[in-house]
């Protein structure tokens, strides 16, 4: 074994460039990898800093009680008296009541609302207590008529002490000065959240929730056990209110926010497998075809006496050593891709804390594991055919290396398709809740629907590189280039076929993304046209919500015939948590045509009403006129009566209750959505005049008509789109380098036909043209059969996602057009190398090579 | 290198002198070397040789005298490290690759000893190819002549690995022809065929010759294929020896007999 080892490396060393660029294909995968798990492991502490910093000296937080489970700034207000029970507790040192608001939004000196949905700023009160984290820097601690802001937001909105500005409170802009900077904790900001700090009681007076704080921050006497003092305090308590130790919050959150970093951290690993995967296909192509170039060398080894395992064992073995390098590379790579995302998203002004770069030891060995499980499981089959070859093969003329057997590889192709559907099929339709089963399933239903697609395409790859490269026949002054560019791709139908494997995975998923969000796109855009009846719409910009009089105001004006307000929460509706609409159900008309089934409900609407979905009541069983219990964060258990079933889910959810409901179950009386009808006569120009004083006063509000609207929930899903495309996008890369490598690979193999043509007359930018043409057809072949394969996959995923999203499949025939010729551009690019190489060549050398 | 001197000197050292006819090819003190230092080989050693228009000339030489490398250099496959060759009147040295390759494709053919194919081209694609190279539209006529006397007519569509390697040199001599060339080289044409089909190949040569003026330059160890040219050169060392004129076998290797003795 000895002598193979020694053998191996010497390939190895022989074969730079093509083992380098095998390498880097690997190395890329292992790269992104790492980098998912870095970045969600750095996202993950430095938040649980954070917590920790918020927590600090908070023993026991005294809250509103509610068994939905919530994430922080939702339903949760109490009695500001509740501070005054808590005095009195033994143990008790101090006592610090707040609460905080997303209605309440400072303007900075321009006029414009400070932050944005990414990163929002959060009016919150603060009295210079040190219980929380907030820390003075500059100035003083806000007293009636002033405001402190945090030293991030300051210095990005050029602010400064002693100025005045306005904030936007429920009754509109009223002048504040700015009289302090506090920062929050060591870190000083609470990663892209701004904080703007109020006294108390003017923030109260501002999101008018006088007598109400959302939490009551307790600190303990020196000694006294956190725990057992929270239990004090809840024996204290009215109903309704409870009190949660340090160490039950802090855990509380970390839960919280930790599985919304997990799901970070997965969609990035999803992405990385995806490139793992491509660069498999890249690997195993590579080695195919260097094994095949040295079919003289093996068969001669296996004259000289090597068996058949040891030039199996030789072949791993390289596997093993490029693996390796990969792994060990990409594991910096990774390191170095970790910063780089960093680096986008503060770009991109995502709300992350400045991420920690961890390198656990579970990185490592993933690492090490993918890398080296990757290159060796790509190299089995190529290691098995070399290991095959006769002795004699070698110097046989016309041997061709590894041409299989038909039917094996038919019959596991099949086998792979099937299990490929199945799992897919599982995957989507599956409804088990549990999804990480669920997208593991779907995950490697695809991966098995992919290796089948590229097992199935060396069937058609010939015809197709034959019908592909038509046009190349035509090429004005470059026809016999072109002609044996086509008739190159044509000639060695697995090669194209395995070549343009990558591509066709990268472009599938590409392909599949667009469709959805294309079918999405449709599907909300004909939902707005046919379901929504009224004019214009008010949201906040920063996703939060806003005062109620807002509505009350563009009520009054005479070009409105009505406002509906919409509001969004939570409920516990037959045992389950889900998400509740609140619209004025009398005005229901005038808002949306929601496809009534049964019931009468905008007759006398009331508090008890409950409109359901036509499915969700089908599956809870009741009809109009039944009652169903709902619990409510702040209400408790209501009995609510089935006043209506409808068919249409388009912007109210499944589950809809009256705006008098709300009012009498949730605390919190912002509105989320406001929802215009004009008078009859009155333009859309017209009630834009009429409506700019109102959008003047609160800027933090959006006025838009109703295709303003689509427009940027569409412009929101393009700019996702474009994120999954570039994530996508080093799959891509990665397929491209892989059409580098075989273009590369190839050019060597044919060397002494350049040679002979460059002889009789081929120029140097013909023979550049020849390799550059032939990967284009290769990459056309692949980028093709990928949007075919990405367009079903699309259609299955639309299939699969809930009608209330997407109702129709839309293929966006001109994007797919524009990637497959990129792709084919991208094709023509990457072979530039092998190009200028075989151009490069000396053709007496490459006439004579053996 | 090409100065006046050499020019006004050249015919008197012109082993082929005595003939007035026109050079196809000429070579003034032409030198390869290849390596450097201890490893430095001298393939060609200041050679002057000019090549007679339509005339079959042959270069001979035991094995590294740089009978081959002689072929290369005045066609402009190899780079000179001294001296100058002209193609008619073109002094190539001085070409760059562009110009030299369009000067193979349009001005000179070529025939190895093997390989000499596209495999993925048909025989008629492999013919055209140095004119479709340079998107010129083939003399039809012409064509059909050198196909119909080479006797390719019913092998035309057939791939190259369909063919016997009589027929591939045979494809080969007819794509050299077709271009209508101011020089057809050949680098060993019959080295891998049995004897009576290099017989053939070698007749072709010699008919082109014969039958439509066509300059050949041949490098062959075969005395017998040395017999078809008008002249033999032959090299030893790099450099030029000795001339025959009319040769037949015998002579030929009366010749490499003296030479090696």
């Amino acid at each position: 074994m000895r002598a193979m080892v020694l053998l191996s490396l010497r390939n190895i060393r022989k074969n730079k460039i093509r083992f380098g660029l095998t390498t880097f294909a690997v190395l890329l995968g292992v790269s992104f990898v790492v980098a998912s798990f870095v970045l969600s492991d750095g996202l993950r502490s430095s938040l649980n800093t954070m917590i920790g910093t918020g927590f600090e000296n908070v023993d026991v937080q005294v809250r509103a009680e509610s068994d939905l489970d919530e994430i922080a700034f939702t339903d949760r207000q109490i009695d500001e008296s509740v501070a005054d029970i808590l005095v009195d507790i033994d143990g008790v040192a101090a006592v610090d009541p707040n609460t905080d608001s997303m209605s309440v939004t400072p303007l900075n000196g321009n006029g414009e609302p400070l932050g944005s949905m990414m990163s929002p700023v959060v009016a919150v009160s603060w009295d210079g207590s040190e219980i929380g984290a907030l820390r003075l820097v500059d100035g003083r601690v806000p007293g009636p008529g002033e405001f402190v802001l945090d030293q991030a937001t300051a210095e990005r909105e050029n602010m400064v002490i002693g100025q005045t500005y306005d904030v936007v409170g429920s009754r509109g802009p009223e002048p504040f000065e700015l009289v302090g900077i506090n920062r929050f904790g060591e870190e000083g900001t609470l990663g892209d959240f701004g904080m703007a700090s109020f006294q108390l009681a003017e923030l109260q007076r501002l999101d008018e929730s006088e007598g109400l704080v959302r939490y009551i921050d307790v600190a303990g006497e020196p000694g006294v056990d956190a725990e057992v003092l929270a239990s004090r305090i809840d024996a204290a308590l009215p109903s309704g209110v409870e009190a949660v130790a340090q160490e039950a919050l802090v855990s509380e959150l970390e839960d919280e926010l930790g599985g919304v970093i997990s799901i970070f951290g997965n969609v990035l690993l999803a992405f990385a497998l995806v490139a793992v995967f491509v660069s498999t296909f890249i690997i195993g192509n590579t080695f195919n075809i260097l094994l095949g170039q040295r079919v003289r060398q093996l068969s001669l080894l296996r004259a000289l006496g090597a068996s058949s395992r040891q030039i199996r064992f030789g072949a791993l073995f390289e596997a093993l050593v490029i693996g390796l390098v990969a792994s060990i590379v990409g594991l910096a790579g990774g390191v170095g891709l970790a910063l780089g995302l960093r680096w986008i998203m503060d770009l991109m002004g995502l709300s992350l804390p400045t991420i920690d770069i961890i390198i656990n030891a579970r990185t490592i060995i993933l690492a090490l594991v993918v890398g080296i499980g990757v290159t060796l499981v790509a190299s089995l089959s190529p290691a098995r055919r070399a290991a095959s070859i006769s002795p004699m093969a070698g110097m046989r003329a016309g041997f061709r290396f590894g041409s299989g057997e038909g039917t094996k590889r038919t019959i596991i192709a099949i086998v792979l398709a099937v299990i490929g559907a199945a799992g897919i099929a599982y995957g989507l339709f599956g409804g088990s809740d549990n999804t990480a089963l669920l997208f593991s399933v779907l995950g490697l239903g695809a991966v098995c629907a992919f290796v089948a697609v590229s097992m199935f395409s060396p069937l058609f790859s010939s015809p197709s590189a034959s019908f592909l490269g038509l046009p190349l026949e035509h090429l004005p002054g470059n026809k016999i280039t072109g002609h044996m560019a086509r008739k190159n791709a044509a000639k060695n139908n697995k090669r194209t076929a395995s070549t343009a494997a990558g591509l066709m995975i990268g472009l599938a998923l590409i392909a599949m993304a667009s469709v959805v969000a294309t079918s999405l796109k449709s599907s909300f855009r004909a939902e707005m046209e046919s379901t929504v009846v009224s004019d214009y719409f008010v949201t906040a910009s920063n996703q939060g919500s806003f005062s109620s009089r807002v509505g009350e105001q563009v009520a009054a004006l005479p070009e409105v015939e009505s406002v509906s307000s919409v509001r969004y929460g939570n409920a516990r509706i037959g045992g389950e948590q889900h998400g509740v609409t609140a619209a004025e159900i009398e005005l229901l008309d005038e808002l949306l045509d929601v496809g009534l089934v049964s019931g009468d409900p905008t007759a006398s609407p009331d508090a008890t009403d409950l409109l359901l979905q036509s499915d969700v009541a089908e599956e809870l069983g009741v009809a109009v006129g039944d009652t169903v219990p709902v619990d409510f964060a702040a209400g408790g258990t209501v009995t609510m009566t089935v006043s209506g079933i409808y068919e249409n889910s388009f912007l109210v959810g499944d589950y809809m209750i009256d705006l008098s409901a709300w009012e009498s179950y949730f605390t919190d009386q912002n509105d989320a959505t406001l929802s215009i009808k004009l008078a009859d006569g009155v333009t859309l120009e017209e009630a834009g005049e009429a409506l700019q004083p109102l959008a003047a006063a609160f800027p933090q509000l959006e006025f838009e008509t109703n295709a303003e609207f689509q427009e940027r929930v569409e412009g929101q899903l393009d700019t996702l789109l474009i994120i999954i495309n570039v994530f996508l996008g080093l799959a891509i890369v990665i397929a491209l380098l892989g059409i580098t490598n075989t273009m590369a690979l190839s050019v060597l193999e044919r060397t002494r036909e350049i040679g002979l043509m460059r002889a009789i007359g081929m120029t140097r930018r013909q023979t550049r043209s020849l390799v550059r043409l032939e990967a284009g057809v290769v990459s056309v072949f692949g980028a093709l059969l990928g949007v075919a394969v990405g367009i079903i996959f699309g259609w299955f995923a639309v299939l699969a996602i809930p009608g209330e999203m997407i109702d129709r499949l839309t293929i966006p025939y001109l994007s797919l057009a524009i990637y497959v010729v990129i792709a084919a551009v991208a094709g023509l690019v990457a072979a530039s190398f092998p190009a200028r190489r075989a151009s490069r060549l000396n053709i007496l050398d490459s006439i004579n090579e053996m | 290198m090409g100065t006046l001197e050499d020019r006004s000197t050249r015919d008197s050292i012109f082993p082929t002198t005595g003939n007035s006819a026109a050079m196809a090819a000429t070579a003034t003190g032409i030198t390869k070397r290849y390596g450097e230092g201890n490893t430095e080989v001298l393939a060609l050693d200041h050679i002057d040789v000019g090549f007679i228009a339509s005339k079959l000339t042959a270069i001979m030489g035991p094995s590294g005298s740089g009978k081959s490398t002689l072929l290369h250099c005045v066609a402009g496959l190899d780079e000179l490290t001294e001296g100058e060759v002209r193609i008619g009147q073109t002094s190539i040295s001085e070409l760059s690759d562009q110009a030299l390759t369009l000067l193979r494709r349009e001005r000179l053919g070529f025939i190895f000893q093997s390989f000499n194919l596209v495999p993925t081209l048909t025989a008629e694609e492999n013919i055209l190819l140095p004119l479709l190279l340079g998107g010129e539209k083939p003399d039809r006529e012409w064509e059909q002549r050198v196909i119909s006397s080479l006797g390719l007519d019913d092998r035309l569509h057939h791939h190259p690995d369909e063919l016997s390697g009589g027929q591939q040199q045979r494809v080969a001599v007819a794509r050299a022809l077709v271009s209508k060339p101011e020089i057809i080289f050949a680098d060993e044409p019959t080295g891998n065929l049995d004897s009576s089909a290099g017989a053939e190949v070698l007749g072709f040569l010699r008919r082109a010759v014969d039958d439509f003026d066509q300059t050949v330059v041949m490098v062959t160890h075969d005395p017998a294929a040395a017999s078809y040219a008008d002249t033999v050169i032959f090299l030893r060392d790099g450099r030029l020896v000795d001339t025959l004129e009319n040769p037949t076998t015998e002579l030929v290797l009366d010749r490499i007999r003296a030479l090696e003795g």
